[in-house]
C-alpha cells in the first residue's frame, strides 16, 4: 500500500531526535535502552510495510487492489489461541495443570488456524474458476 | 471502488452468541471491546464510590485500611487497563477501517485473539477479589518493594500482575492491528493526508500502543518473576529502574487514553460546525508531535525520587503545552464562522476542550519539579488527573458515542436525556475533583483510608463524595437513554447529522464488509462534504444557467 510506512518514518525519526536529547542530557542506560526499544519497533514496523510492498515509502493516492482477496467472517482458532494463552498464564499463578492445558488447546488451536488459512487460500483460488 | 478489488468472505457466516465471539467483523470485535470495558467501567466506578464512602468524612470505618487499599488499587486498574485504554482501542477497531475505506481490519484474526487475552487478563485481574489475600494492593503501578513477594505476598496480587500482563499484551496485538490496516488498507484514492481527523488521533495513539505497551508487558514479566524469588528489582537502583520501566509505558498510555476521545470530539465539532476542520495540516503535525513528545516525559513522575535527570522531563514537559494549544486554537477556529448545531454530540465535544483544559494547565504545574515537590503525593496530583482522564477523555468518549452511535446502531439517541446527562456530568464531575485541588494544596496526602479531623477537609471530602454520586446518576442516565433509544427506535438512515467522513457514506448499521456500493470520490480529507458541495455548485449553476435562458 502506497505511504503506509512514511508516518512510521516519521514518528520514528521525531522518537529518535527525542532520544538523543535524552542519551546527551541524563546519559542513563536503561532511559536510552527503553527510548531505543520504542523507536526499534517502529522502524522494525515501518521496514515490515516495506518489505512486504516497495510502495509503502511512495507519497501519494494508493492504487486500487488488483488480486482478490479472503476475508474471513469468523475464527474459532483465534478465540482458541486467545484462551490458551490466558489459560497458561493462569495456570503459573493458580495451578500448574493449566499451563499444560493451556498448551495443549494452543497447539490444537495453532492446527485449526492452518485448516482456516488453507480453507481461505481455496476461497481466493476458485473465485476465477468458471462456474460449473 | 473499495480497498480490495474483490473480498471474498472465507466461511459461511456463523450467528448468535458463538457468531458474536468468534466474529473477526471490525465492528463485532471493536463493539466486544467496548461492551465489556463499557462493564468494567461499572466495577471500576463501584469500586470508587465504596473509596469515597470511606473517607466522606475523617476517621471514618466504611471499610478496612487492607480493603482500602484494594480498592484504590482495583479502581486505578480497572479504569486504565480495562476500560479508558481498551475503549480507546475499540473506537479505533471499529471506525478506522469505516473512515479509511477498507472492508476489514489487516489481520482480523489477530485482533480476535487480543480481544480474547485481553479479557482474561481482566477476568484474571478482577478474580484476585476472591483470594484469601484480596485483591492487588500496591497500587495501579505497583512500585517496588511494595509489590514484591515479601511485602505484598499472596495469590492476589500474583493475579493481579498476571492480569495485567494479560491485558497488556492483548492490547498491544489490537493497537498493532490499527496500525497494519491505517498502512495497507486504505480505499483507493486515500492518500495519508486525506484521512479524517480522528484516523489521525487513532494512528498517534496506536504507534503509542506499539512503541510503549512493550516496556508493560516487560515489568510485569520481570515483577512476576520477581515475587518468586527473582530479586531482580533489588536496591535504589532496581527501585527506580522498575519506576522507568513502569513510567515509559504509564506516562504515554495517558495520551493513549487522550487522543482517540480528542478526534471523537474533534469529529463532532467539525460536523456540528458544518465546517472542515481547521488547519487539517497543523493539526496532523501537531498530534504526531504532540505523541513523540509525550513518549518523552515519562520520568516527571520521578522527580522527587532524586534518580532521574530532572531538567530534561521538564523541559519535555513543559513543551506539551506547544501541540496543545494548536489542537484548542483548531478547535475554536472550527467553530468561528461556522453554522453551529448544539446537539448532544457537540456540547459533549465542547465541554471535553474546556474540562480538559483544567487538566492540561494543572499539567503545566506540576511538570516544573520544584511545584511537583511540592504537592507530590498530595490530592491536588488525584485532581489533576482525574481532570484529563475523567473530565477530559470520558468527555469526549460520550462525544463519540453521542456522534457515532446512530452509526453503530441505526437508531438515535434521545438528544434531551443525552443534554440531561451532560448537564449532571458537570455538576457532578467538578464537584468530585475541583476540591481536590484545594486539599492537595492543603497537604491532604492521597492513599489514605482515613485522615484526622481537619478544617474544610471533612466538609469538602463530603462533597466530594456525594457529587461521586452524582456522576453516577450521570452514567445511569445514559443507560437509561440507551435502553430507550434502543426499544423505541427512531431510525437513524445512513447519514443523520450531514457527516463528512467515509463512515456516512455506509448503512446504518453497516453491512459486513461495511460498504454496499462503490465509494465517493476521495480527494480531501473530507469526501461526504466535497460530494455536497459540488452538488450545491452544480445546482446553483443550473439555476442561474436557468434564468439566464
Amino acid at each position: 500500500m502506497r505511504g503506509g510506512a512514511i508516518p512510521l518514518l516519521a514518528w520514528g525519526t521525531l522518537l529518535l531526535v527525542l532520544l538523543l536529547g535524552n542519551w546527551v542530557w541524563t546519559q542513563d542506560t536503561v532511559q536510552v535502552g527503553l527510548f531505543a526499544m520504542a523507536t526499534g519497533i517502529i522502524y522494525a514496523t515501518a521496514a515490515l510495510f516495506i518489505a512486504l510492498n516497495r510502495q509503502a515509502v511512495r507519497r501519494g493516492p494508493p492504487a486500487p487492489a488488483s488480486e482478490p482477496e479472503a476475508i474471513p467472517a469468523a475464527s474459532l482458532a483465534a478465540v482458541l489461541v486467545g484462551l490458551s494463552i490466558a489459560c497458561i498464564g493462569f495456570g503459573l499463578v493458580w495451578a500448574g495443570f493449566l499451563i499444560y492445558f493451556g498448551a495443549g488447546i494452543l497447539v490444537l488451536s495453532l492446527g485449526r488456524l492452518v485448516l482456516e488459512l488453507r480453507a481461505e487460500l481455496r476461497a481466493v483460488g476458485t473465485l476465477g474458476e468458471p462456474p460449473r | 471502488m473499495t480497498a480490495t478489488a474483490t473480498p471474498v468472505p472465507a466461511q459461511s457466516r456463523v450467528s448468535g452468541w458463538l457468531g458474536a465471539a468468534t466474529s473477526t467483523d471490525h465492528k463485532r470485535i471493536g463493539l466486544n471491546l467496548g461492551l465489556c470495558s463499557l462493564a468494567f467501567f461499572a466495577l471500576g466506578g463501584l469500586f470508587a464510590l465504596l473509596m469515597r464512602s470511606q473517607i466522606a468524612q475523617p476517621n471514618e470505618h466504611f471499610v478496612s485500611d487492607n480493603t482500602y487499599n484494594q480498592l484504590f488499587t482495583m479502581h486505578g486498574s480497572t479504569m486504565i487497563y480495562l476500560f479508558v485504554t481498551p475503549m480507546a482501542i475499540a473506537l479505533a477497531l471499529y471506525l478506522v477501517p469505516l473512515q479509511i475505506g477498507a472492508a476489514s481490519l489487516t489481520a482480523p484474526r489477530l485482533a480476535s485473539t487480543g480481544f480474547w487475552v485481553w479479557l482474561c487478563g481482566g477476568l484474571i485481574m478482577e478474580s484476585s477479589w476472591l483470594t484469601a489475600d484480596g485483591a492487588g494492593r500496591a497500587g495501579w503501578f505497583s512500585y517496588v518493594p511494595l509489590s514484591n513477594g515479601t511485602n505484598t505476598p499472596g495469590v492476589g496480587q500474583d493475579l493481579w500482575v498476571m492480569g495485567v500482563l494479560l491485558a497488556a499484551i492483548g492490547m498491544w496485538v489490537m493497537g498493532g492491528c490499527v496500525v497494519a490496516t491505517i498502512g495497507r488498507r486504505r480505499a483507493p484514492g486515500m492518500s495519508l493526508m486525506r484521512m479524517p481527523v480522528f484516523t489521525w488521533t487513532a494512528l498517534a495513539s496506536m504507534l503509542m500502543v506499539l512503541g510503549a505497551f512493550p516496556a508493560l508487558i516487560i515489568v510485569m514479566s520481570l515483577l512476576f518473576i520477581d515475587r518468586h524469588g527473582g530479586h531482580i528489582f533489588v536496591g535504589f537502583n532496581g527501585e527506580i529502574d522498575y519506576q522507568d520501566l513502569f513510567w515509559f509505558f504509564g506516562h504515554p498510555v495517558v495520551y493513549v487514553m487522550f487522543f482517540p476521545y480528542l478526534g471523537a470530539a474533534a469529529e463532532a465539532i467539525s460536523v456540528n460546525s458544518h465546517k472542515r476542520w481547521f488547519g487539517y495540516g497543523a493539526f496532523v503535525g501537531s498530534i504526531m508531535l504532540f505523541a513523540a513528545l509525550s513518549m518523552s516525559v515519562w520520568a516527571h513522575h520521578m522527580f522527587v525520587t532524586g534518580g532521574v535527570t530532572n531538567q530534561y522531563f521538564a523541559f519535555t514537559s513543559t513543551a506539551l503545552a506547544v501541540p496543545a494549544g494548536i489542537e484548542y486554537f483548531d478547535a475554536i477556529a472550527t467553530m468561528v464562522g461556522g453554522s453551529l448545531v448544539l446537539r448532544t454530540s457537540m456540547l459533549f465535544g465542547i465541554t471535553f476542550f474546556v474540562q480538559f483544559l483544567i487538566g492540561g494547565l494543572t499539567g503545566i504545574f506540576v511538570a516544573s519539579p520544584v511545584l511537583d515537590y511540592h504537592v507530590n503525593s498530595s490530592y491536588f496530583v488525584i485532581g489533576h488527573f482525574h481532570y484529563t482522564l475523567f473530565a477530559g477523555s470520558v468527555f469526549g468518549f460520550f462525544a463519540g458515542v453521542y456522534h457515532w452511535f446512530p452509526k453503530v446502531t441505526g437508531a438515535l439517541l434521545r438528544e434531551s436525556l443525552g443534554k440531561l446527562q451532560l448537564a449532571i456530568m458537570i455538576v457532578g464531575t467538578n464537584m468530585t475533583f475541583f476540591p481536590m485541588f484545594i486539599l492537595g494544596e492543603d497537604g491532604m496526602s492521597r492513599r489514605i483510608s482515613r485522615y484526622p479531623t481537619h478544617p474544610g477537609w471533612g466538609t469538602l471530602n463530603l462533597i466530594e463524595s456525594i457529587a461521586a454520586g452524582i456522576i453516577a446518576l450521570g452514567v445511569l442516565t445514559f443507560l437509561v437513554n440507551v435502553f430507550v433509544s434502543l426499544r423505541t427506535r427512531v431510525p437513524a438512515g445512513p447519514d443523520p447529522w450531514l457527516g463528512q467522513t467515509l463512515e456516512w457514506a455506509a448503512p446504518s448499521p453497516p453491512p459486513p464488509l461495511n460498504f454496499d456500493g462503490p465509494l465517493p470520490p476521495i480527494r480531501s480529507y473530507a469526501p461526504l462534504l466535497d460530494l455536497r458541495h459540488e452538488r450545491h455548485d452544480r445546482q446553483s449553476h443550473e439555476a442561474r444557467q436557468e434564468i439566464a435562458s
